[in-house]
């Protein structure tokens, strides 16, 4: 991805967020991302909701989040290219004249999975999703910092995904060196301090 | 909560099937004829609907994309050097070639460049406003331009109509009993937000402005919203309480409402959630069943709208109507366009992942 997803960094950010749990995707001893009900083909929703899930455990310890926390977090999901692997199959099946399967309908945009991560958890807070300009962690701590100044969000999980154009259902192989990397993912808790 | 002036808007253009530029887009949701025709842009054949509101010989995103930017940094009366001070945010679908797209529509329009590009699905240029005008009150930036574009293609379309979202009727009705589901629309608009200092600066146009916002999300499902309208209540309390408006100063609501079954139900319960009775008495209509939906653009193009009918002071016409929905107990704008009581209008967006957002604009 454009900027290594790899680091989230510590001390406090400009917008006076720290970082209160991370995670990532793949991690060692990863293989493929747990399979998502509602979500197919793609490994693009399957590994957001797994970091997500991997960060906010960290943070919380189980579902959902405590209140009032929760209805106050946000869900900002930053990748340049979004599902690649769901939108081309889609384009291939319309290009020939076919129907695309109806689950393709509910995941053709980011929301979806940021949306399943919300429910999941509990978190009412702003869900957008943008496509980083230049370093992805840089644009989702900006998005997020403006979250919090502007008082729609006291924490924000900012997850960065990118996926390999190849990588369809084959999922993740980690830690193999020399391998080609697939689909990864970082996921940041942000807030201002101990709100909870 | 920080305090701030609001965002004034300078600029708008805006393009649908109603037409190409903004007094079309009055015209068009005055007029209250729905804009839907039969697919021609490419093979509906094997959809089980094939009618949207296209605007003909429309030409490629990219393009019309600069052309409205053009037109409305023009309506701004901006100049090289105030066009060179502002950046872009810019709303489209997501894909890999969405930021190329961005970098190059701020260098072809000699913009400062592209600061953010939205994929947040129908919420993604009503969240690009809303940052806009955060941006511009928190002092970072004098002026910003938000532009949003979707044109009606086969692969959004094809997915629709898989997801059995797409009205079999081939009509819009939101709000209204027998309602079937939305159609698609094209729609690229741009916007010229400014903060007050710098509009009266220069001495800009002043059509309205941003003075409220609030974006939140339901926490319910990764594609239905809260049936009890939790997430978009709590938006538009958001945006009151930014503005410093009462619910009874609000005139008119441009309200989500695709005309799905579920959804428009959950926006009405939203409004009773955040205005109780009271929500029963704001003229509401939803111009989706006029121009389509127009998904990441939806949210500037309804804004265009909502801004020029309450300058003109006259509110556009709920289209598709059948009779009422006792899940939807609001004041729907019938038969004929109804006189603007107030010059404060709501805009409201919801999409997918349970995001919503209320824009809160007043008429200058």
């Amino acid at each position: 991805m454009t900027g290594e997803p790899d680091r989230a960094g510590a001390g406090t950010s400009a917008d006076g967020l720290r970082v209160l749990a991370e995670a990532r995707w793949p991690e060692p001893g990863d293989d493929a991302p747990p399979t998502l009900p509602g979500f197919v083909h793609s490994t693009f929703s399957p590994v957001v909701a797994a970091v997500a899930e991997r960060c906010l455990t960290r943070r919380h310890g189980e579902r959902p989040a405590p209140q009032p926390v929760g209805v106050r977090t946000a869900v900002v999901l930053v990748s340049a290219a979004g599902d690649r692997s769901g939108a081309d199959h889609v384009h291939a099946t319309v290009a020939r004249g076919g129907r695309p399967g109806p689950l393709f309908f509910f995941q053709s945009v980011p929301n979806s999975v940021a949306g399943h991560v919300a429910a999941r958890w509990g978190l009412g807070g702003p869900v957008v999703c943008v496509a980083p300009i230049g370093d992805p962690l840089a644009e989702g701590m900006a998005q997020a910092g403006l979250l919090r100044y502007d008082g729609d969000a006291d924490e924000t999980l900012l997850i960065m995904i990118e996926q390999v154009p190849e990588d369809a259902g084959a999922g993740v192989t980690a830690g193999t060196p020399g391998d080609a990397p697939g689909t990864r993912a970082l996921a940041v808790l942000l807030g201002g301090g101990d709100t909870r | 909560m920080a305090e701030r002036p609001g965002a004034q808007i300078t600029g708008v253009h805006a393009i649908s099937a109603l037409g190409r530029g903004a007094e079309a887009q009055l015209a068009g949701v005055l007029a209250g004829t729905p804009a839907f025709r039969p697919v021609g842009r490419f093979d509906t054949a094997a959809r089980r609907v094939a009618v949207a509101a296209t605007l003909p010989e429309t030409g490629a995103l990219a393009d019309e994309l600069a052309d409205a930017v053009d037109v409305a940094c023009a309506a701004a009366r901006l100049d090289p050097g105030d066009r060179a001070g502002a950046p872009l945010l810019l709303a489209a679908h997501g894909g890999a070639g969405v930021p190329a797209l961005a970098r190059e529509l701020a260098r072809r329009c000699g913009l400062a460049g592209a600061f953010r590009v939205y994929t947040s699905a129908c919420v993604s240029a009503s969240t690009a406003v809303a940052d806009a005008a955060a941006l511009i009150g928190r002092g970072d930036v004098d002026r910003i331009v938000v532009a949003a574009g979707y044109l009606v293609e086969p692969d959004q379309y094809a997915l629709f109509d898989a997801g059995r979202a797409l009205a079999t009727d081939g009509a819009v009705r939101p709000f209204s009993a027998g309602r079937r589901g939305l159609l698609l629309g094209d729609g690229v608009a741009a916007v010229v937000l400014e903060s007050a200092e710098a509009a009266r600066r220069r001495d800009a146009p002043r059509l309205a402005s941003v003075l409220g916002w609030g974006r939140a999300g339901d926490g319910h499902h990764p594609c239905q919203p809260d049936p009890q309208g939790r997430g978009l209540a709590r938006a538009v309390g958001a945006a009151l309480r930014r503005a410093g408006i009462a619910p009874e100063e609000i005139g008119y609501v441009n309200a989500n409402a695709t005309g799905t079954g579920f959804s428009d139900a959950a926006e009405a319960a939203a409004l009773r959630l955040a205005w109780g009775e009271h929500a029963g008495r704001v003229p509401v209509s939803s111009t989706k069943a006029l121009h389509g939906h127009a998904l990441e653009a939806s949210g500037l193009l309804e804004l265009v709208v909502t801004v020029l009918a309450v300058r003109h002071g006259k509110l556009p016409v709920n289209a598709g109507w059948l009779g009422p929905d006792e899940a939807c107990p609001l004041d729907v704008i019938l038969d004929a366009p109804r006189r603007a009581a107030t010059g404060y209008a709501l805009s409201l967006n919801s999409a997918f992942g349970g995001a919503n957002t209320a824009l809160l604009v007043g008429a200058a």
